[in-house]
């Protein structure tokens, strides 16, 4: 035997070959023959102990996954994975919906948004042209209080609650009124208008 | 062959068979015979499922949903297994690839929404295993205490070495099982494995000095 051999068989087993031969017994579930280690009770020694370490971590990982899963927890989770499996088989179901469940307050709401929006149009149109009846009938009110009589405009001054009289306007009126009935030839009416006192009577 | 590996072998065959009986029964439309049978193939993998996910995702609920999830994709793709690989193995990648799309999702929410702190309910739950007569509460902390240390370790490491290292040691695949569920090499699988081993070694290891250190800080003082 090569002095190299023996020093190879002599020499102790480091870390890192006690875990290449732990990592060869854990891929094929058999642990190589090794020479070294069958005849160095030391790193048998130091191999058990990486073992039982090993055997540690896996009880303790082991341990805490089972116990965050117990079997009722199990159970839940079985019934659970059927109900999805059941609800995806099932096939989709459409539903149709009624007439009446299509947004109703949307169409409502449409309608009167119209209603609103054409009663606010008439209300402004109906402000604006009385604004403008308003306006004109000032206007043509003013022109005719600038025409006004001096009668009336004493008067006025004299009593400012008194609403202004156009006389003038209301003596065309009667005379126009008496030159027509003067003119009336109907015979019915002669009696009544014998009756019926002059404007010019009353005028005097 | 060991009693472990016969069991492990006619529990394949079981699962073969049974997967390929679902898959008749949904090609014939039997939907609720093929539900039926395909019951049996969830019963005897929720419990190793549930494992798995819980180490990925380190959240019970998140875990359970992410099963939930692999068990549900598993059926509706059923037509596209093939009876030569172990129904295992198929689903296994399943639940992997969703846990690891759940930690991506999880790692985004968690740059943009702050966690919510504890709630009373942590506490209770303390407070319930503590009064139980289970381990000493002691026992209980310093459990709760070497898992944590572990899961920490574990989290630091690569995702590929994790996956290896948790498959290989938690759930005792060999590595020509391991290749076929994460698609690497079965050199590479043991690659992985050595260095995800030397590596927790050296994580565990140096929070196991720490501690001590702080406990002789302690006593001396």
């Amino acid at each position: 035997m090569s002095i190299l051999n023996r020093l190879r068989l002599t020499a102790h087993l480091d870390d890192a070959g006690l875990t290449a031969i732990w990592t060869d017994t854990a891929a094929t579930g058999v642990r190589p023959p090794h020479a070294h280690l069958e005849s160095c009770p030391v790193c048998r020694g130091r191999f058990a102990e990486l073992a039982s370490w090993m055997e540690t971590l896996r009880l303790d990982a082991t341990t805490e996954a089972d116990e965050s899963f117990p079997p009722e927890r199990l159970a839940i989770q079985h019934a659970q994975i059927f109900r999805r499996l059941e609800a995806a088989e099932r096939p989709a179901r459409v539903i149709a919906f009624p007439r009446f469940a299509q947004p109703l307050t949307s169409r409502t709401s449409h309608a009167s948004r119209w209603i609103a929006a054409a009663a606010a149009a008439g209300l402004i149109v109906g402000v604006g042209v009385g604004q403008l009846m308003d306006l004109r009938h000032s206007l043509s009110r003013a022109t005719v209080e600038s025409r006004g009589t001096p009668t009336t405009m004493a008067a006025q001054r004299l009593d400012p609650r008194l609403s202004p009289v156009n006389v003038t306007r209301d003596e065309a009126f009667l005379s126009e009124l008496d030159a027509s009935l003067s003119r009336a030839a109907v015979p019915e009416l002669r009696a009544l208008d014998a009756f019926t006192p002059r404007a010019s009577d009353l005028s005097r | 062959m060991t009693g472990a590996q016969a069991a492990g072998f006619s529990g394949r065959e079981a699962d073969s068979s049974a997967a390929s009986a679902v898959k008749a029964l949904q090609a014939e439309g039997r939907h609720a015979e093929a539900r039926e049978r395909y019951a049996e193939l969830v019963g005897r993998h929720q419990r190793r499922a549930s494992r798995i996910a819980f180490h990925y995702m380190r959240d019970v609920a998140e875990a359970d949903e992410a099963v939930q999830d692999a068990f549900v994709k598993a059926y509706s793709h059923l037509s596209s297994f093939r009876e030569e690989l172990p129904f295992e193995v198929w689903f296994t990648r399943i639940l992997i690839n969703g846990c690891l799309d759940r930690i991506k999702a999880r790692t985004r929410r968690e740059r943009w929404i702050a966690p919510m702190p504890d709630g009373p309910a942590g506490e209770r739950d303390f407070a319930e295993r503590v009064a139980g007569n289970d381990p000493s509460p002691e026992d209980q902390l310093l459990a709760r205490e070497r898992r944590e240390r572990l899961a920490r370790a574990l989290a630091r490491l690569p995702e590929r070495q994790r996956s290896v290292f948790m498959l290989s040691h938690y759930e005792g695949c060999t590595s020509r099982e391991v290749s076929v569920v994460t698609g690497l090499n079965e050199s590479t699988v043991r690659v992985h494995l050595f260095r995800a081993i030397r590596k927790l070694r050296t994580l565990l290891g140096e929070g196991h000095a720490a501690e001590t250190k702080v406990e002789k800080r302690r006593v001396h003082s």
